[in-house]
């Protein structure tokens, strides 16, 4: 027991819980009739976390598997356009919703195409799946109009709460974390995953499918940047061109915080949660506080590295030597 | 000249192994000091500790009696010592006089290169060695040996007073380990330090004068070479009599009927290869580097596409379109590179044992932790894989219990396998795991296996193999009974056109 306690204190979900606790607390302390840990604040926090946490989660099990994904965010805005026109066109809320987040999942097959077959570094295909088709497509679509939600069970899913006043979109968004992280942690699909982003080769020469792989999840990262984008277009009651295309590079940000590295093979969706709550906390709290934007910008890149030199600083203690055990 | 190397009381950590405990010994000036033990005695690690790569945790080195603390490669090479190491660390896009000289090139107040000074320089030392190497050849160019020999001139250069050799013969042919050899010599009465680090015992005993065994990283003893005997020494390095390998082999005598036939085959690599592998019977491929063999084993094992020909197991046709094909019917692979193609480095042995069967490991949907860990902990069991726990990172195991945690893998209970290829299963492993390894073999032959064991190693893929083929440039140019085989006779079919 004592040997997993130890083990715990020098694992890396610790130090983000720390750092968690850091970050709560001293908000607490500071902010305004110490209004940061109020119900209302809480709901605050995780709903500008909702886009966040569904990019994370495919582009995070992308990552671990060698992969990197840009397109999620421009995917968003095409999967808003897209049930957007559909409802407008008097399709009902649960087939345009379905045939956007299918839509989603192609765009992320003909990434893991373009990764595939054609041999294109991902970073470059994905975005120029992302940035250039999806967009593209998506302002062809409306001739370059800004589109407007009205499909009440759409709005529902970006405003509504459900009995007891949990916001549907937080709900949707921590389940599937939930569900997948689950799935990383504990199923043949989640260890292949890890296998093959440790070492591809090796991986398939011991009989596991790495190609497959790389289509399923480039295809769930597809999906999970549609839902996203409806949920975004639910919520603003508005489908435009820039929407989630921004979300896409923050949430990668604190994947890698959560300790998902670039290097493939390590990380979880425990870490990514944790790593998007620290960010978003820390943001929230200091407009609270009545810090401008602009300054929330620097203090949340001195955070990040402060967390990352934390990292570096327990990584090392974890690499003393220790003295052998003797056969 | 007199000169002295002292090793003082040296002790090394890594997360998790005590690589050197302890160890002290000298070494002295006009003699070939040899430094010998099993993959993971400490030999590498010592040799970090001179040339300035790594720093001792307690102790120090001395030179001629003077205290040496080496913070940088720069201070050890300044002080006099040069390490050739078995990676050439030579820059291959320049010419010879440009590296031999590289730190200390002769010009000019302003800096300007006198190339001709540098050239007649470099033509000297080539001189004294008698090599048949030009200053101006481009080192990219020049053969393995060839650049071993640049780097040698390049510690001549520097005028060490001690060189160390890592495991230099590896990429050598007879002819040129003589030439090696004799520049050996010449720096030795030159009355040089030269420390020696090898496995192959017939070259320690006829270059060497001292031998220090180490073993789990403590000294064991020292020898004088005239004085000893092969056999004293692998008991030493290995803590027990290895006998004669070979002749103690318990080995399969019961071969069954054809389990694989191959027929014509022809991929990007080989041409009209055609060879039976029967029940029971240890095939092995000899050949030289590049014969074709690892293609061989790909194209069976589904890695390459086959152009033409037929592939019949068990009586059947098959068409493997990837490994996991193969796998399905029971081929499987140990694959030449151990570490790129063969491990998961940064993942458990838990991890890369039971890769292959996981979908049999659960419990409902989810991986059955303590099944996992059973199957690992039993792969550990029967292969003596020398561990404290199966979560340890397999890039900590040594290149003998990686081999086995591979091996692990495809002998579970949960897997079938029919076919075994290993391709240089024992590359890079000590005497005594090799011994392990070999009858391994032979045990998976007496359960019915039929493996291919490929080997660039002519003694031990002749007294493993029951049958032997042999290949060259992606022919067959022979095949031989174990009987029958010799290695003048294997030889010459491995470099027959």
């Amino acid at each position: 027991m004592r040997a997993v306690f130890s083990q715990f204190i020098k694992s890396k979900t610790f130090t983000l819980i720390v750092l968690l606790v850091v970050v709560v607390v001293f908000f607490q302390v500071t902010s305004p009739g110490s209004s940061f840990l109020s119900p209302a604040n809480i709901k605050n926090i995780l709903d500008s976390m909702v886009i966040y946490i569904l990019f994370a989660i495919g582009s995070g099990m992308l990552i671990i598997s060698g992969y990197i994904d840009l397109s999620p965010g421009f995917i968003g805005v095409f999967a808003g356009i897209m049930v957007g026109s559909l409802l407008g066109n008097g399709i009902p809320w649960y087939i345009s919703a379905v045939l956007t987040i299918a839509a989603g999942a192609l765009f992320g097959l003909f990434n893991a195409f373009l990764v595939d077959v054609l041999r294109i570094q991902a970073f470059i295909a994905t975005l120029a799946t992302g940035s250039f088709i999806a967009k593209g497509i998506a302002m062809i679509i409306t001739d370059g109009k800004v589109l407007n939600i009205t499909d009440p069970t759409i709005v529902w899913i970006g405003t509504g709460k459900l009995p007891g006043g949990i916001p549907v979109a937080i709900v949707i968004s921590l389940v599937l974390i939930i569900v997948f992280g689950i799935i990383l942690a504990k199923t043949k699909f989640g260890r292949t995953i890890y296998l093959c982003g440790g070492n591809v080769t090796a991986a398939k020469f011991a009989g596991l499918n790495p190609r497959k792989l790389t289509y399923i999840l480039f295809a769930i990262n597809g999906a999970l940047g549609a839902l996203a984008g409806v949920i975004y277009s639910g919520r603003m009651l508005i489908a435009n061109f820039t929407s989630t295309s921004n979300y896409t590079f923050p949430a990668i940000t604190a994947a890698i915080l959560g300790g998902i590295s670039f290097g493939g093979g390590s990380g979880g969706m425990l870490g990514c949660f944790l790593g998007l709550l620290i960010i978003n906390s820390f943001n929230n709290g200091l407009t609270l506080l009545g810090v401008t934007p602009y300054w929330q910008s620097v203090f949340s890149g001195v955070l990040l590295l402060l967390a990352l030199t934390f990292d570096y600083i327990s990584i090392r203690n974890r690499m003393r030597i220790k003295p052998a055990k003797v056969h | 000249m007199g000169q002295v190397l002292e090793f003082v009381n040296i002790y090394k950590a890594f997360p998790g192994v005590q690589a050197l405990q302890d160890v002290s010994f000298r070494a002295d000036g006009g003699k070939v000091t040899a430094l010998m033990g099993e993959n993971g005695a400490g030999k590498s690690t010592l040799l970090k500790i001179l040339s300035g790569d790594l720093r001792p945790d307690r102790g120090h080195v001395s030179f001629n009696g003077e205290v040496k603390h080496f913070m940088s490669p720069h201070q050890s090479l300044n002080s006099g010592i040069s390490v050739i190491y078995q990676e050439r660390q030579l820059i291959n896009s320049m010419n010879v006089m440009e590296n031999i000289f590289l730190e200390d090139m002769p010009g000019n107040k302003l800096g300007i290169i006198n190339r001709s000074e540098l050239k007649r320089r470099t033509q000297e030392i080539i001189d004294a060695f008698g090599l048949p190497i030009r200053p101006t050849d481009i080192v990219g160019n020049l053969s393995v040996a060839h650049q071993q020999m640049v780097e040698i001139m390049k510690a001549y250069r520097r005028d060490s007073a001690v060189i160390a050799f890592d495991e230099p013969t590896a990429p050598l042919t007879d002819k040129e380990i003589t030439i090696l050899f004799k520049l050996i010599r010449q720096l030795r009465e030159q009355g040089r330090i030269i420390l020696y680090v090898s496995h192959r015992i017939a070259e320690i005993f006829q270059i060497t004068d001292e031998i220090v065994v180490l073993k789990d990283g403590r000294l064991v003893r020292t020898f004088n070479t005239p004085e000893t005997t092969e056999r004293e020494l692998v008991r030493a390095m290995v803590g027990r009599d290895i006998g004669d390998t070979y002749a103690n082999l318990k080995r399969n005598d019961k071969i069954g009927e054809a389990l694989l036939e191959v027929k014509n085959l022809v991929t990007d690599y080989v041409h009209d290869v055609s060879f039976t592998l029967r029940r029971g019977e240890i095939l092995g491929f000899a050949g030289l580097i590049g014969a074709g063999r690892t293609e061989v084993a790909r194209a069976i094992f589904g890695v390459d596409p086959v152009h033409s020909g037929e592939i019949k197991l068990e009586g059947e046709t098959v068409r493997f379109k990837s490994p996991r094909d193969a796998i399905a019917r029971g081929i499987m692979l140990c694959p030449e590179d151990r570490k790129e193609q063969g491990l998961i480095l940064q993942r458990s042995i838990r991890d890369n044992v039971t890769m292959p069967v996981l979908s049999q490991l659960r419990k409902g949907i989810f991986l059955d932790r303590k099944s996992e860990t059973a199957l690992a902990k039993e792969a550990v069991r029967k292969y003596s894989i020398r561990t404290p726990s199966v979560e340890m990172q397999v890039m900590q195991l040594s290149g003998g219990n990686q081999q086995k945690t591979i091996l692990g893998r495809w002998t579970s209970e949960k897997i079938e396998t029919k076919i075994l290829i290993l391709d240089e299963p024992t590359k890079g492993i000590d005497v005594g795991t090799k011994a392990e390894v070999y009858q391994m073999i032979c045990d998976f032959a007496k359960q019915g296996i039929g493996v291919i064991f490929i080997s660039s190693e002519l003694t031990e893929v002749l007294n493993v193999s029951d049958n032997i083929i042999v290949m060259h440039n992606g022919h067959i140019t022979g095949r031989v009974s174990r009987a029958e085989a010799t290695e003048e006779n294997v030889l010459e079919m491995a470099m027959r056109i």
